[in-house]
Formats: structure tokens, C-alpha cells, sequence
């Protein structure tokens, strides 16, 4: 409760003398005109008129609001109203608002302002090098993407531990891999690599900064490419399990083609015909792509007509449909 | 181009643009004082004296395919001006904006018991709801993604929280073009004799 001053000159009372002409009754005179009421109210603090009334239309609206700040009903000329309504009456208005001032407002970046704040960032700014506005170009040169996540929030503390995990992705094919390399690769990797589209990803978290774990990934992919290049003694150990794709050559596959044709033709009584011209006659080429097409990718439409058509002719059985 | 070695086929330049940081802090504070005399943003680059506020280094700037900036809140009408002014931003500044788009809320519920003592069957339940928002923009620069961050977050409004997931493209390492077991001296293989 603000103290009563009666007839004291407070501050705010001689500011209002200075600026207005009505002058504020002494003790004798109110004792005559007791009931009228008083000029200017005695406990009002904010006297002087609200700079909302003081703005000229044309103003810059930067100058009110030039950096965040809270709500201030005195200065923003809007009639706004917030809050739940009491029964049959509008929501509360601005003046001793607290929702208004609660809430974070944008007013200090209006459109105006915005552009006014990036018109001098812009300086800043550096333009994207127009030699790379394709995908390839931008995969040809620059073909490993990393990517980090850094968090902002509010807290006790500015540091989020999840900031230092950085994700290495590359695609294969940018590499420069032989065969071996690349399936000796694609063997240590494991889950890593995708087969459909043909990236490593390699995540790397172990580290306490992102720097480091940057350097750890890069480290990973070198030790990776040199260790896919070397050939070490126990790889000529490799069964037929361990092969990724069907390859045909040395198969019991071949074996049965080539002994069914030299049956074929010891039973036409035609001469013997080397084994390298029947591997390399076209029927067996036909039956051979279709054998592997079977192995690798499986049984589909397609697969089992090619492979139809390459045993008819193999047996010579064109009449059959 | 500054600072790129055997990529001579690559014609434009983009060296990086660094501001020294006390510059941009206090172009903001100048602002705000000289704001309050009535006078122009144009005036307080001029009567700041004449150091240069961009310096341009020879490293080459680094290149960013995508930024991914999600922020979080609890209250849609904030995100909505958020999203507003950020997209104006980049518009502003000429940055190619990829997608906007609001991921669905996730509201966590939890029930606990109204007293502190006893009464089980007396609860009181509480949620807090989070409310998101996704821009993602494409083929920055180095600089410009920083200025651009910058500036968002220094705008970022109470009580919003923000992830930004950049995505940068970089040469190969240059210990990886070719395989090194050709050219290393050979060394002779020492066979353990027990």
C-alpha cells in the first residue's frame, strides 16, 4: 500500500505541475470545495501520457522494440486482450496483463527489422559454388558426408553429451576397390554397409569430443581400404560358403553340362571336340548366365523361362513348348 | 581458389568469410544504444571507425549438403513466429529452403497420488506436451551456415529448445586413393623359431 500524502509535494505531483497546466488545490481552497474531485488522482505513480499516444504513425517500429523485451502495455499501441473471461465479460485487457507478459513475444523482429538485420548480415555471407549444382558432380568430388548434431536449450549447463556422436557415410563405388578388396571390405563391415544403396555408414561415439571422434572415424575408413587391399595366407581358405555371389566356374554344374555334351556327341559319333570350344559355345554361355541368375538373385518369372530355354536347347529339344 | 589442393577444375571461389566475433555481439549492442538516439542502423557501421568488420581467410570453407534445424517447444503459437521468422531469414539471406514441416507432438502423461499421505484412490494426473518443427535447408557454405545459426539462435525465444543436424561433404582423404602394400620398402618376415 502506497503511504498517504496529504498535501506533501511527492515527485510525481511536481512532474505534473511542471507539465500541466491545471494546478493541484492547496488546503484552504480544497476546504471550500471539499466534494469536487480532485484534478489529479493522489496515488497514481505512471502520470504522464503513455507513449502509445505520444507515436507518430510513420514511425520506424525498430526504435520501440529494438531487442527482445517483454511486453509492455504502455508502448504497444494494440488493443489485444488475453486471458479466460470472467462471466458475461470480454477477456482481461493489456493493462497489468500477466499472460501478455508471460508469453515470449516476436515484436522485436518484425518483418521490417528482419530484413533490416539480415541486410547487414549478408556481408557475412558466402555464396554455394555454382560448379556444383548437380548431385554426380557434387558425389564425384566430394564423396564423404558427415554428419553432426549440436543441441541448443536452456539449462544449468550449455554441454549435451549426445553432441559428440559423428556419422561417416561413403559410398563404395567412389572408392578405389578391386573385386577382392571390395568383398573383403564389405566382410569386415558387416551391418554397416547397405547393399541397396551402396553405403558404409560407420557411427563413432567411443571419444569425449567430436574432433576426435572425426579423426577415429577417418582413421576407420583408411585401416579399412588398406587392410580390404592385402591378401593374408588364410583367405585361399575360403569354402563355397563363404562366397557371396554363385560363380560358376569349377562347379559340379559345369561338369555335368560338358559330360552331357561329350555324351551327346559320342552318341552322334562325331569326333572328339576340345573342352574349351564346348565351354565357350554359345549353348553353355546361355546356360551358364542362366544358372547364375538362378543362384543369385533367385527364382523369379523371368529366371526360370531364360533357364527353360537355354536346357532346350542344350538337350536340343525345340519341339517341346 | 584458396587452399585447395589438386582440385584445380573446380572454377569459383569460396574462401571463407570469417566476422571476428566481438563485431557481430556488438553491432547488436550498438544497435540497441543507438536506437535509442533516434538515429539510423546505416550510421553505426560509420561512426563505428573505419576497422574492417569482414576478413576474408585463405582456408577453404567448408560445405554443408544439408542443415536440419528442429526446435522444440510446448506452446504451437510460439513455433508458428519462430518458424515465420525463420523462414523469412533465410529468404532473405538467399538460402535455398529444402522443407518446413511439423512433426507430430509427443505429450507425456503421468499420474501420481494427490496426498501425501494414503488416499490411493485420490490422483492427480499431469502432461507436458512438446510440439515440433522442422526446416531443413540445402547447399550451404561454412560461413553462411554459421551466420545463419547464428542468428536464429540468438533469436531463439524462451523456453524453445533447438537441434540442428548438418550434414557436410568433404573430399576424400588423400591416404586413401590408392593402396600403399605396392610402393611400402619390403620388410623381411621374421619366423618365430621356438
Amino acid at each position: 500500500m502506497l503511504p498517504r500524502l496529504r498535501g506533501a509535494w511527492t515527485p510525481a505531483l511536481l512532474q505534473c505541475a511542471a507539465n500541466s497546466t491545471a494546478v493541484s488545490k492547496s488546503r484552504s481552497e480544497s476546504r471550500g470545495t471539499r466534494w469536487r474531485r480532485r484534478e489529479v488522482p493522489r496515488h497514481n505513480r505512471l502520470l504522464g501520457i503513455p507513449r502509445t499516444k505520444k507515436m507518430p504513425v510513420d514511425q520506424d517500429w525498430s526504435n520501440v522494440y529494438p531487442v527482445a523485451a517483454s511486453f509492455k502495455p504502455s508502448v504497444v499501441p494494440l488493443p489485444i486482450r488475453m486471458g479466460y473471461p470472467m462471466k458475461k465479460r470480454a477477456p482481461p485487457s493489456k493493462e497489468g496483463n500477466l499472460e501478455l507478459i508471460k508469453i515470449p513475444n516476436f515484436l522485436h523482429l518484425t518483418p521490417g527489422a528482419v530484413k533490416k538485420h539480415c541486410a547487414a548480415l549478408k556481408n557475412f555471407c558466402t555464396e554455394w559454388p555454382t560448379a556444383l549444382d548437380s548431385d554426380e558432380k557434387r558425389e564425384q568430388h566430394f564423396p564423404v558426408e558427415i554428419d553432426t548434431v549440436d543441441y541448443v536449450s536452456a539449462g544449468p549447463s550449455i554441454r549435451n553429451p549426445k553432441a559428440r556422436v559423428v556419422t561417416l557415410r561413403v559410398k563404395l563405388s567412389k572408392l578405389n576397390l578391386d573385386d577382392h578388396a571390395k568383398k573383403k571390405l564389405i566382410k569386415l563391415v558387416g551391418e554397416r554397409y547397405s547393399k541397396d544403396t551402396d553405403i558404409l555408414t560407420i557411427t563413432t561415439d567411443r571419444c569425449p569430443l567430436r574432433r576426435q571422434n572425426y579423426d577415429y572415424g577417418i582413421y576407420l575408413l583408411t585401416v579399412l581400404y588398406h587392410e580390404s587391399w592385402k591378401t593374408e595366407k588364410w583367405e585361399s581358405e575360403k569354402t563355397d560358403a563363404d562366397m557371396e555371389e554363385y560363380i560358376w566356374e569349377n562347379t559340379c554344374s559345369q561338369k555335368n553340362v560338358l559330360d552331357t555334351l561329350l555324351r551327346i556327341k559320342a552318341a552322334e559319333k562325331i569326333s572328339d571336340v576340345p573342352r574349351e570350344e564346348l565351354l565357350a559355345s554359345e549353348i553353355v554361355e546361355n546356360y551358364k548366365n542362366s544358372v547364375v541368375l538362378l543362384k543369385n538373385e533367385g527364382e523369379t518369372e523371368d529366371n526360370m523361362s531364360k533357364y527353360k530355354e537355354s536346357v532346350k536347347k542344350l538337350l536340343n529339344l525345340q519341339g517341346f513348348q | 581458389m584458396a587452399g585447395i589442393k589438386g582440385s584445380g577444375t573446380l572454377p569459383g571461389s569460396y574462401a571463407v568469410r570469417v566476422a571476428p566475433k566481438q563485431y557481430l555481439l556488438q553491432n547488436k549492442n550498438l544497435m540497441w544504444i543507438q536506437f535509442s538516439l533516434g538515429t539510423d542502423l546505416h550510421t553505426v557501421f560509420q561512426s563505428y571507425g573505419n576497422m574492417p568488420l569482414v576478413s576474408i581467410s585463405d582456408e577453404p570453407d567448408t560445405l554443408y549438403r544439408r542443415l536440419s534445424v528442429l526446435v522444440k517447444g510446448h506452446d504451437k503459437a510460439v513455433l508458428d513466429s519462430y518458424e515465420y521468422f525463420a523462414v523469412l531469414a533465410a529468404e532473405e539471406l538467399g538460402l535455398s529452403i529444402e522443407k518446413v514441416y511439423e512433426p507430430p507432438r509427443k505429450i507425456e502423461r503421468m499420474t501420481l497420488l494427490k496426498s501425501v499421505h494414503v488416499y490411493k484412490k485420490h490422483r492427480v494426473q499431469y502432461e507436458m506436451r512438446t510440439y515440433y518443427r522442422c526446416l531443413e535447408l540445402k547447399h550451404l557454405t561454412g560461413s553462411t551456415a554459421n551466420v545463419y545459426l547464428e542468428y536464429i539462435q540468438r533469436n531463439l525465444p524462451e523456453g524453445v529448445a533447438m537441434e540442428v543436424k548438418k550434414t557436410k561433404i568433404e573430399k576424400l582423404p588423400e591416404h586413401i586413393q590408392k593402396p600403399i602394400w605396392g610402393t611400402l620398402p619390403q620388410v623381411e618376415e621374421t619366423v618365430n623359431e621356438s
